[in-house]
């Protein structure tokens, strides 16, 4: 019935890459995501898993030889974080555009300038648009689970799309928690081999990445869209198989003490447990205020995000990247997601814990009064960053 | 003029109909109008059919980017092109067609007259006594002058002289001699499109692609005949070739296939009629003929 262990969430990425029996990962070390592909580089020295691990000069290097291995029809694996999924762009649009099943975590990490080895959402938003699966994790035990889930999801002859994992740099990524890892066996049931329809094979070859003229891209598109929407679909199988399987559910929208909830505040990715502490402090002040988890980014989960905020009267958005010149990247989403709403509440967005800036249980409850103290004043469309020195 | 002329260009990769669309804008630019020039975008091939366009008005200002689907006006510049493209597809009733053809008048009416003026000139013979090789696009110009009258005939020449330095005085007199030469041909009352059809391309729904556009079909490039880009043929002498193969050697095409006599002969299908095999012959075996 598997075992708890200590792992930080990097190793339990990468026990769960090993026990999806991966068959190719290549990667480039950046902080702070090399935890995990050392992690794998050991499994594999070890004999522990039986994978080829492809050293290269870059992330671009690193994902181009990751559309290789997945067109061959190899499961296939990549970590990076922050500036090395900037370098990785290009080709992070080009893994989807060809329906490679590639799963890639992500340590969320800054931007620069300056230069930030911390975390924030900025990495995640900048790919938002590149048509990969964003999936995001809170603790260690989701990284793990999470990954699994990945693949599954990823390789679904209804999907074949390549799928990010988010995990928070250090927030997640060099924190040791609990972690109840599942047998082997289990794993391979959830997880069997997978069949992509077009492999790169000597015998029968084929086309991949080939040029459309104006009169093909537009369709070659429009299937790569319809794909990643009706992903969902199967994303919310997937949870459930994996909840009846292994007994930990999860959903693109999840909620904590939402019911009867006046008050909701949105969070996404490590910093929602922290929010979970400062909802039980307001509650126990007889505050009715619920938190909302983002777990799918992309493809963004309206119908569930519709249903579990429509009766609210206020939601509060914290996003943890800047758009710059606009709204929080999440708090555009949002309102955007219900716009065509009869019955919609407010929104109040701020940007906070940039660049790996804590905020605290404490902040979270201040966040929450300033939320609701902003609404009241009508000051809807401002948009404030979170804890920042004005003098 | 009318409030807003719309003229397409019909011609090859090379032939200069990209040029001539520029230089027609340039030139009612200069004489204050308003007006506009671009290529039809894309992969650039020597000898492909390609296409340009312009759009001409006295004042009103021009917006209108998309590619021009019901012209006022076409021009071929390459005779081959009447049988490959329907180069009238779309034109207006009681538009001006031009066409550069060695043909008679009356021989060019009845493949691609219709319900519009048809002015025919044999530029190519024009450019090759003047110009001293087969690009024509400047004799056109002064063809479409002679039929349309979209801009003064000298007004072109400044713009011409600007575009081709030295080579200026031999494109200026192709265009007055061609504009000299063009004949016209009102459209006759009731007169109907041509009946010709040609094939139209039919592309896939999104559905029907494959999943990340993968191609499965093997050597689909073999199936572009390649071959109708070609203004000139290679022709043998057997008297004078020695069967070394050279030709095909350089053959950027690799069209060129030995027959079981030991000749070297190119497929017709795909040689673009580059001429290169003609320039590497040493024993002069081959010669480019027109087509």
């Amino acid at each position: 019935m598997g075992r708890r262990v200590a792992f930080e969430s990097s190793c339990a990425i990468a026990e769960a890459a090993k026990m999806a029996n991966i068959d190719v990962c290549a990667a480039y070390p950046i902080t702070p995501q090399t935890h995990i592909v050392e992690r794998i580089a050991q499994l594999i020295a070890d004999g522990e898993l039986d994978a080829n691990y492809m050293p290269v000069e870059s992330e671009h290097s690193a994902l181009s030889g990751c559309l290789g291995s997945s067109a061959a029809g190899a499961r296939t694996f990549i970590a990076t974080a922050g500036q090395g999924l900037e370098l990785m762009h290009e080709v992070v649009y080009v893994a989807s555009g060809m329906r490679l099943p590639i799963v890639m975590a992500v340590c969320n990490r800054a931007l620069s300038v300056p230069l930030s080895i911390w975390g924030d959402h900025s990495d995640a938003m900048a790919v938002r648009d590149t048509g990969w699966i964003q999936i995001f994790a809170e603790n260690a035990q989701q990284a793990f689970d999470l990954t699994l889930c990945a693949f599954r999801i990823a390789e679904d002859p209804a999907v074949l799309l390549p799928t990010m994992l988010h995990i928070d740099g250090f927030h997640l990524s060099h924190v040791i928690e609990p972690v109840l890892l599942p047998e082997q066996e289990e794993v391979n049931e959830f997880l069997p081999r997978y069949h992509h329809p077009f492999v790169l094979d000597p015998k029968s070859p084929v086309t991949m990445g080939d040029f459309a003229t104006p009169a093909l891209y537009t369709e070659a598109k429009v299937g790569q869209d319809v794909a990643l929407r009706n992903s969902l679909k199967v994303i919310l199988q997937v949870f459930q198989e994996f909840g009846e399987r292994f007994g930990r559910d999860y959903s693109p929208v999840e909620t904590y003490k939402t019911e009867g909830a006046e008050v909701l505040l949105l969070t996404m990715g490590s910093f929602s447990e922290v929010a979970m502490e400062a909802i039980d402090r307001v509650r126990g002040a007889g505050e009715k205020v619920g938190l909302v988890r983002l777990r799918l980014w992309r493809p963004f989960p309206f119908e569930q995000f519709r249903q579990v905020v429509n009766q609210a009267r206020l939601l509060i958005v914290l996003d943890r990247a800047l758009s710059f010149g606009g709204p929080g990247p999440v708090c555009s989403e949002v309102q955007a997601a219900l716009y065509h709403l009869r019955q919609r509440p407010q929104v109040v967005g701020f940007i906070g814990g940039l660049g790996g800036r804590d905020i605290s249980v404490e902040g979270f409850q201040d966040m929450v009064h300033r939320g609701i103290n902003k609404a009241k004043q009508g000051k809807l469309g401002e948009i404030e960053v979170f804890d920042v020195r004005e003098q | 003029m009318d409030e807003l002329v719309e003229i397409r260009w019909h011609g090859r990769g090379g032939q200069g109909a990209v040029t001539s669309a520029e230089l027609l804008a340039l030139t009612a630019i200069r004489e204050g109008k308003v007006a506009q020039a671009f290529p039809s975008f894309g992969p650039e091939r020597r000898g492909a059919p390609v296409i340009a366009f312009n759009r001409i008005s006295k004042d009103k200002p021009i917006r209108a980017r998309a590619a021009i689907a019901e012209p006022d006006i076409v021009i071929v510049l390459d005779p081959g092109l009447l049988g490959i493209i329907d180069v009238a597809h779309g034109l207006k009733d009681g538009g001006t067609l031009v066409v550069n053809s060695p043909r008679e008048l009356s021989a060019v009416n009845s493949e691609i007259g219709g319900p519009w003026r048809l002015a025919v000139v044999d530029a190519t013979r024009i450019a090759r006594d003047i110009l001293k090789r087969p690009i024509v696009n400047t004799a056109m110009l002064g063809a479409l002058v002679k039929a349309t009258g979209i801009v003064n005939l000298e007004s072109l020449f400044q713009p011409l002289q600007e575009r081709f330095g030295r080579l200026a005085e031999s494109n200026i007199k192709a265009c007055r001699e061609a504009h000299k030469e063009t004949l016209i041909m009102e459209p006759t009352p009731g007169a109907k499109r041509p009946e010709k059809v040609y094939p139209v391309e039919k592309w896939p729904s999104w559905k029907e692609l494959n999943i990340g556009f993968v191609v499965t079909e093997v050597g689909s490039a073999r199936g572009y005949q390649t071959g109708y880009w070609k203004s000139e043929h290679p022709v043998r002498d057997n008297e004078r070739c020695i069967k070394c193969g050279m030709c095909a050697l350089f053959c950027p095409e690799d069209c060129i296939r030995q027959t079981e006599e030991g000749y070297f002969e190119a497929d017709d299908f795909y040689c673009k009629g580059c001429g290169i095999c003609a320039r590497e012959c040493w024993t002069g075996a081959v010669t480019m003929v027109e087509v």
